[in-house]
């Protein structure tokens, strides 16, 4: 039988082994005394960067009132169904508000489709990614915790401006 | 002395040898987690107590509160048994292997080993086999195929290294002409550690007893991609911390033969010249003891964490085709050593 | 007959009909906003324009006739061009508020802009500002600004509606649509233009806002407001009817419906005073019981009465099938003492769509041969010959208040019924009957037209996966766990089933599964519905033999 020649025949030093398996072994011994990545997480916080994909949340306007028209369109892009809008009319000159609007957390795989979707540009990431709960209904966020005021958002809505077409 | 006083000092020692021992797991846990995380650029654990320190416990109450969970279709006394017999061989191992020289305690000279066996050796080779049938006895009595089948894994392996372990032994058993581990130390006297006179058997040796122990790179009875958690798949609380415990306490007794050996046991070369008191001396002695073990157990976890796993194939083929004959040809060399130039 | 070419297609049509009708029948879509199949042509959307070989310019399909030999391309770069210019000046001052309008999602505009636009806009001047919000009608809102003025509500109002109430005002791109003055936009069938409105210019008042149209399923279904029984779709969220639209049957509705069917026909559904399972009374109190209790007592104080003592009441709002079902469980107990009420509003009648008999299925008690003396039960009950009495689905006091004082006079009254009424307050045993928007079964209209409905909302005993009821991608996907999967479902059962379920501690003879075998077992027995099943009947309906319809 003929032996095949292969791409690349080891060496006889190669064969052994052993200078592989100490360098290897070089190369940890060298990182254990690296410095560590380790954040000690509820002491040290993770600050992310705007591109973040954090919870979704709706933008407040500084008059307080919400951006959002109830268009739904979030709703029926979310691949997990995690949004609930219910419209209602408003005097406002937008007519049209959300009565109610639910992000179903225990859902929401934050793929940012809603945001992507939005006409208003009034649900973007946030950069919060603590989210506990210790039931169903406490992961069911209405828009008394999903509100927030603009500005603290203003960082998400630049990066969107830049990059979302 | 009398038959109650060598009872008394015996049980003395087995009783500090075996809390040394509870404890020198427990933080070796600690510390190969520890350094797993320096490997990888992390911290490890530091959350329970100063540095961590308390982590051991932390986890051992964890493992202890957990349910006892028995498969229906184990084989329910094989299955209790099995972690026992791991443990048992663990402990028992340790009764043979001096950590110092003779000393005198109260006027009592007291050997620094629990047991001075004229055959220990013998002892421990002998003893570490039957460590294969808890394992074994774990795998086909859970019911499970992946325990059964990192079970036949186990024993296929640890009775191949076993093969090349005791070759390699050969050439130390050869050189210091007594099969008593205290003897085996004292021949080693200066530099003659039989780690430098035979290089090929110290290798041998080193590598049989990775496999022996199921460290990586040779740890595929529990190959967790292929058998989940291998002969201890279906144990849980108590008695997975049996199996937890019998594998770092082998590991323990791997370190303690490797420098029992090959790295000269309690030897410092060439101490009795200094001349130091013979408190200080014996000391320090089972000091240079724990230090040298200490290393070879951190070389255990460095190349846990450094080198792959093998296939099973290649493990055999290593056992057989490599291993093998190189402790055969250990054996040539010490006996060209012996008559060469008459040790 | 003659053909033209439309798109390399050979297509036959007959003489007389314009280009986008012999395209329509051969599934060839041109655009249109304007054109619509029932009314008459008006052609000043231009969005139709196609190109004809041999005329110098591009022709809209709406009115230009088809003739023998004609050549029509309707996507050939010409007509896209064409149609993208009108598309671009059409939304020109068109709002583009998609995100607000309730349109969305069945907006022709929407469909078009996507599918034939070129997709952006070269405006940068300032759109038209127009009034928003006007109240047309009391059912109508009105947004000025999303309107293109394709004419088709006023032309619906004048030639459908017959009442001139709706005309442009202003020209050029300041043209509008309001009522003449004094007029409010009210007649009965407003919201019809709501349907044919091809963008969100007008809404629904009741619907407005409510839910977007995907978010729903819809359901085929007959609508109960009068004989006519017009063709219709139950559209649900949520376990909840959001509102109904008309469904094209040209030989019943057509494809319009009137607004007090399109509004008052379903509120009921999902009213307060549904009855959410089985009553009692005890002591003098109607108390909740449950479906095992309730029957026995019902076998077991109906067996103390001598059958010519019991009277049973049929309804024309509850289907063949109930009806059926009950004449049979009377005629087991040896009971002859059926009866119907009639329930005309004399002069509410229209020869468009609105008819006086407010019941769908009174032509369906007639072929079941169930007579509509309802006076002769008064007589008897206050004679004492009738002691029990056992009303489906009707609302004895609700007709006439008289009822009240022989009421009193039984010692017995078992009520199906679905909602709480005059009639139940009287009732000794209350059993929940399904409404028609939970159950299948059939109703026979005034030109005995046999037609099916659907469960559209589910039951405690209708699943919508099981049951094979329609669903929304809510629906779909829900789990019990989703706030909006939470839709009330009531604890009732179809009247059919209720009295099979009663037989059962009778003679055991009505044993049936489904509405469907009910059915098939009329069929069998009655001469007027030979040889229809349900799959017979189907989505339209199916009109009975002209001799029976005489006969009955």
């Amino acid at each position: 039988m003929a032996t095949k020649k292969r791409l690349k025949d080891l060496t006889f030093l190669e064969k052994l082994y052993i200078p592989v398996i100490l360098k290897g072994l070089v190369l940890t011994l060298k990182t254990m005394f690296k410095p560590k990545v380790t954040m000690e997480y509820p002491e040290v916080k993770f600050e992310p960067p705007a591109s973040y994909r954090g919870r979704p949340v709706l933008v407040q306007e500084k008059n307080g009132v919400e951006r959002c028209v109830a268009c739904g369109l979030c709703s029926r892009v979310c691949p997990a169904l995690a949004i609930e809008v219910q419209a209602a009319e408003t005097e406002l000159e937008k007519e049209r508000y959300p009565e109610k609007f639910e992000i179903n957390m225990l859902r929401c795989i934050f793929c940012g489709f809603c945001e992507e979707v939005c006409p208003e540009e009034a649900i973007v990431m946030s950069k919060d990614y603590e989210l506990v709960f210790q039931d169903r209904d406490s992961a069911i966020f209405g828009k008394d915790k999903l509100l927030i005021p603009v500005e603290q958002l203003q960082d998400r809505i630049d990066f969107l401006r830049k990059f979302k077409k | 002395m009398n038959i109650w006083e060598v009872i008394i000092i015996s049980l003395i020692k087995i009783l500090i040898v075996v809390v040394l021992m509870l404890l020198t797991v427990a933080y070796l846990v600690y510390f190969e987690r520890k350094i797993s995380a320096w490997i990888q650029n992390r911290k490890g654990p530091n959350r329970v107590g100063w540095l961590g320190l308390l982590q051991p416990f932390a986890d051992v109450f964890k493992l202890l509160l957990k349910e006892d969970i028995v498969p229906e279709k184990a084989n329910k006394t094989l299955h209790t048994l099995a972690p026992f017999i791991a443990l048992f061989v663990a402990f028992a191992t340790y009764a043979v292997i001096p950590i110092g020289p003779s000393i005198e305690i109260f006027g009592y000279k007291v050997n620094l080993v629990v047991a001075d066996v004229n055959i220990g050796v013998l002892y421990v080779l002998a003893l570490t086999s039957l460590g294969v049938y808890g394992i074994t006895f774990a795998g086909w009595s859970s019911g499970s195929k992946y325990s059964l089948l990192g079970g036949i894994r186990s024993s296929a392996q640890m009775i191949s290294y076993e093969v090349s372990m005791g070759f390699s032994i050969a050439g130390v058993l050869l050189l210091s002409q007594s099969l008593s581990p205290t003897k085996i130390v004292e021949a080693q006297y200066g530099w003659m550690w039989n780690a430098i006179l035979q290089p090929i058997g110290f290798i041998t040796f080193v590598v049989s007893a990775f496999a022996e122990t199921n460290r990586l790179p040779f740890d595929l009875p529990e190959a967790e991609p292929e058998l989940v958690g291998g002969y201890h798949t279906e144990y849980s609380s108590f008695k997975f911390a049996g199996f937890f415990l019998a594998e770092y306490a082998n590991m323990i007794i791997a370190s303690m033969m490797i420098t029992t050996l090959y790295l000269g046991g309690y030897q410092i070369p060439y101490i009795d010249k200094l001349g130091l008191s013979q408190t200080l001396t014996v000391i320090l002695q089972v000091g240079a003891f724990l230090f040298k073990t200490a290393f070879m157990l951190f070389f255990f976890m460095w190349v846990r964490w450094s080198i792959p796993r093998f296939r099973y194939d290649q493990l055999m083929n290593l056992g057989w085709k490599v291993m093998f004959p190189l402790s055969l040809l250990n054996i040539v060399w010490v006996a060209l050593l012996i008559m060469i130039f008459g040790f | 007959m003659p053909n033209i070419t439309i798109d390399g297609k050979q297509v036959e049509f007959k003489s007389g009909q314009t280009v986008i009708q012999a395209a329509m029948n051969a599934g060839i879509d041109i655009p249109h906003f304007c054109y619509h199949p029932k009314l008459s042509i008006s052609g000043n959307c231009r969005v139709c324009l196609v190109e004809i070989e041999k005329m110098p310019k591009l022709a809209i399909a709406c009115s230009t006739l088809a003739t023998e030999g004609m050549v029509v391309h309707t996507n050939s770069s010409k007509t896209l061009d064409a149609r993208n210019a009108v598309m671009e000046f059409i939304l020109i001052n068109h709002p583009l508020d998609c995100p607000i309008c309730d349109e969305a999602g069945e907006c022709k505009l929407q469909d078009y802009a996507f599918a034939h636009s070129r997709g952006e806009s070269r405006f940068e001047e300032i759109k038209n500002r127009k009034e928003k919000r006007v109240q047309l009608g009391p059912r109508i809102k009105f947004d000025a600004e999303r309107c293109i003025s394709c004419s088709r509500c006023i032309r619906f109002s004048d030639e459908i509606a017959k009442a001139n109430q709706l005309t442009f005002t202003n020209r050029g791109d300041k043209v509008t649509i309001t009522t003449f003055p004094g007029e409010s936009f009210d007649n009965p069938y407003t919201l019809n233009t709501v349907d044919i409105c091809p963008v969100g210019a007008l809404t629904n008042n009741d619907f407005r806002f409510k839910s977007r149209v995907w978010e729903m399923s819809s359901t085929n279904s007959v609508c109960i407001g009068c004989s006519r029984g017009c063709n219709i779709e139950i559209w649900v969220r949520n376990n909840e009817i959001l509102r109904l639209t008309p469904r094209q049957n040209e030989e019943v509705n057509s494809f319009w419906m009137c607004d007090n069917g399109r509004l008052n026909t379903f509120k009921f559904v999902n009213d307060e005073s549904r009855i959410d399972g089985c009553y009692l009374r005890k002591d003098g109190q109607l108390v909740k019981s449950d479906w095992a209790e309730t029957l026995e007592v019902t076998s077991k104080s109906l067996k103390e009465f001598k059958s010519n003592e019991i009277a049973f009441v049929a309804s024309p709002f509850a289907t063949l099938e109930d009806n059926f079902v009950l004449e049979r469980f009377a005629k087991q107990i040896n009971s002859n003492n059926i009866f119907s009420a009639k329930h005309i509003l004399t002069g509410d009648q229209d020869d468009i769509l609105i008819r006086e008999d407010k019941t769908p299925n009174s032509f369906g008690l007639s072929i079941l041969g169930i007579k509509n003396d309802i006076s002769k039960l008064y007589d008897l009950i206050d004679n004492k010959n009738v002691k029990a009495l056992f009303i489906m689905e009707e609302d004895l006091v609700g007709l006439n208040s008289e009822w009240e004082k022989v009421l009193t006079k039984l010692e017995l009254i078992i009520v199906l019924a679905t909602n709480k009424n005059g009639t139940t307050q009287f009732a000794d045993i209350i059993f929940p009957a399904a409404t028609y928007a939970e159950k299948h079964g059939t109703f026979v209209n005034f030109q005995g037209r046999v037609q099916r409905i659907r469960p559209a909302i589910a039951t405690e005993e209708l699943d919508r996966s099981l049951d094979g009821m329609n669903k929304s991608r809510w629906d779909k996907f829900g789990t019990k766990f989703d706030r909006w999967m939470q839709g009330k479902k009531y604890d009732a059962k179809p009247s059919w089933k209720i009295i099979a379920l009663l037989d059962s501690y009778f003679n055991n003879k009505l044993k049936f599964k489904m509405a469907e075998e009910v059915f098939n077992e009329i069929s069998k027995s009655n001469e007027a519905l030979k040889n229809l099943d349900y799959d017979v009947i189907g989505d339209l309906g199916v009109t009975i033999n002209s001799e029976v319809f005489q006969k009955v």
